[in-house]
């Protein structure tokens, strides 16, 4: 499947007709099938799963765990129970942060982090230290905004107790060298985090290879529903994690007074969880199997060539992030234009971008900036509408500087 | 009816598409009862703007009237239509306006009410400077 035969799948550009979706880092568009299914869901066999006994919780309560077994393939984890359903990376993060590391941690011990990280991957850290009196320190940096994986061992000492940090910036693009990383933390006996949210609908993912210890992504950003979102951890950590959410759906026996948690890794995903949502994020995998990385990765190589080539041409303008991209995210700026004023434009013209900082004010800070605008695109995207943008920037740039 | 509210109604009404009320927005901008450049401290900074935004007020004879600045061109002119619709007019007045004038200058739609034009967040400031000051002088 390639080319229009993939934007086709996305009933959004059918009604959009005149819209550029340029925001995809922000979210992703969802196909037929998983929009199909979600429908499906309410429609056929709407019902509670791992609780009641009739035929369509028996369906749903399938499809549901289907959905984890599709995630363990995607990821190559070793075993579904080290897949647990959150409602998305930031909530993945917080479950490490409270049901793992919180039961380690003491007053000055070190999270190690990159000052790169979206603020997913630093307020609930933040958090965590102001509870427990533990530090928060921040990797070296190289001029790609990369962490400096040379210079990761200056960091390292016997307080660090994690090491955090994201796969793919949602800024400049860039990939971590996250597979050195977390051979420099595992040589310390220090467990890894990778926040995926980024990287997941761009590149394969080995989980076995990588070695790290967690891993997580939103299903949003992955062509699935919002709300959805996955943590995987390794079995031997799993098995360490106190809940810090409690309630009906992780617990085998209950008296009064007591109860006794369920197995893992249903004792973290407390209540109803978010079925629909979770049984298309199994079809958005299936989506994304269909198409294949391999032709994700030649269409957004393109995509990513283009849309620099065709940026680079547009005087005074300054991208944030000077490495190679991984994902076709262009973070840049106008000089003399504000940020706010070029995305309000660029939607009056119907094209859907992100500005601001991004929901990463230290990062945007650090490069010297207020703000920037961001353009991110996907699979459904071309060449076309790359043109047309730049003929749309062009004629906003125009307007603000007359 | 706030004191320049149907003048501004009117101003918008003269224009056909979202390029000249911008245009118009951005010259209203040019023009704003600029806050003094001492005041530009996080003291008068509106927060949640994706853009600095600046806002103050003066109090004279019952009146309440507003100074402001932004960094980006679009939010001066809002702030600037904001400090057009809202000074000369006594606090009762302001708090008992009713906000349908973005919907009435046809607006609404290009500049909604999200966290990052800070529009909400401009009206909310001037309702609280006037709340304050009717508490105070009644």
């Amino acid at each position: 499947m390639k080319g229009e035969k993939i934007r086709n799948c996305f009933p959004y550009f059918k009604s959009n007709k005149k819209s550029i979706y340029f925001d995809s880092a922000a979210t992703t568009h969802k196909p037929q099938n998983v929009i199909d299914t979600i429908i499906s869901f309410y429609q056929k066999y709407n019902s509670n799963i791992h609780r009641s006994m009739n035929k369509a919780a028996t369906i749903a309560t399938q499809k549901f765990e289907n959905s984890r077994s599709l995630i363990k393939e995607l990821i190559n984890a070793e075993h579904s129970s080290e897949i647990v359903f959150t409602n998305g990376a930031t909530d993945s993060i917080n479950l490490v942060a409270q049901s793992f590391l919180k039961n380690q941690i003491k007053k000055n011990d070190i999270i190690l982090i990159s000052e790169t990280e979206h603020h997913s991957n630093l307020v609930p850290w933040q958090q965590l230290a102001l509870e427990t009196g533990a530090k928060i320190e921040f990797l070296p940096i190289r001029d790609d905004l990369l962490v400096n994986t040379e210079k990761i061992k200056t960091k390292i000492n016997d307080n660090v107790k994690l090491i955090s940090t994201h796969h793919i910036s949602s800024i400049s693009g860039g990939k971590q060298n996250i597979k050195e990383i977390i051979k420099i933390a595992k040589s310390f006996n220090i467990p890894t985090l990778i926040d995926g949210a980024q990287a997941i609908a761009h590149t394969p993912i080995d989980v076995k290879e990588l070695d790290c210890d967690f891993y997580c992504f939103s299903g949003h950003k992955l062509f699935g529903p919002t709300g959805t979102g996955i943590l995987y951890s390794k079995s031997k950590h799993l098995d360490g994690f106190i809940p810090y959410r409690f309630g009906g759906g992780m617990v085998d026996n209950v008296s009064l007074y007591k109860n006794s948690f369920s197995e893992l890794p249903h004792r973290l995903e407390a209540g109803t969880p978010n079925i629909s949502g979770v049984i298309g994020l199994g079809e958005a995998i299936k989506f994304v199997k269909s198409v294949g990385f391999g032709v994700i990765q030649e269409i957004e190589t393109n995509l990513t060539e283009k849309f620099h080539h065709e940026l680079s041409k547009v005087d005074n303008c300054v991208l944030v992030g000077s490495g190679p991209r991984a994902a076709p995210i262009f973070t840049f700026n106008l000089e003399g234009i504000h940020h706010y004023d070029l995305a309000s434009l660029l939607s009056e013209y119907n094209i859907c971008t992100r500005s601001g900082h991004l929901c990463s004010q230290p990062m945007i800070e650090m490069c010297g900036l207020n703000g920037a605008v961001r353009a991110s695109l996907s699979i459904y995207n071309n060449e076309e509408e790359i043109e047309n943008f730049m003929v749309i920037l062009k004629k906003a740039i125009s307007f603000l500087k007359r | 009816m706030l004191l320049n509210e149907e003048k501004l109604i009117l101003n918008f009404s003269l224009f056909n598409n979202w390029e000249e009320k911008y245009e118009y927005l951005i010259e209203l901008g040019e023009e704003i009862c600029f806050i003094a450049h001492e005041k530009k401290t996080s003291e008068y900074l509106i927060q949640g703007c994706q853009s600095k935004v600046w806002l103050d007020f003066e109090f004279k004879n019952n009146k309440l009237y507003f100074y402001g600045d932004s960094d980006a061109l679009i939010s001066k002119g809002l702030v600037a239509l904001i400090i057009e619709l809202y000074s000369g007019n006594s606090p009762k007045k302001i708090l008992t306006h009713q906000d349908s004038f973005f919907e009435k200058i046809d607006l609404k739609e290009h500049l909604s009410m999200t966290r990052s034009n800070g529009l909400n967040m401009m009206i909310k400031k001037i309702k609280k400077y006037a709340y304050e000051q009717l508490n105070k002088n009644g």
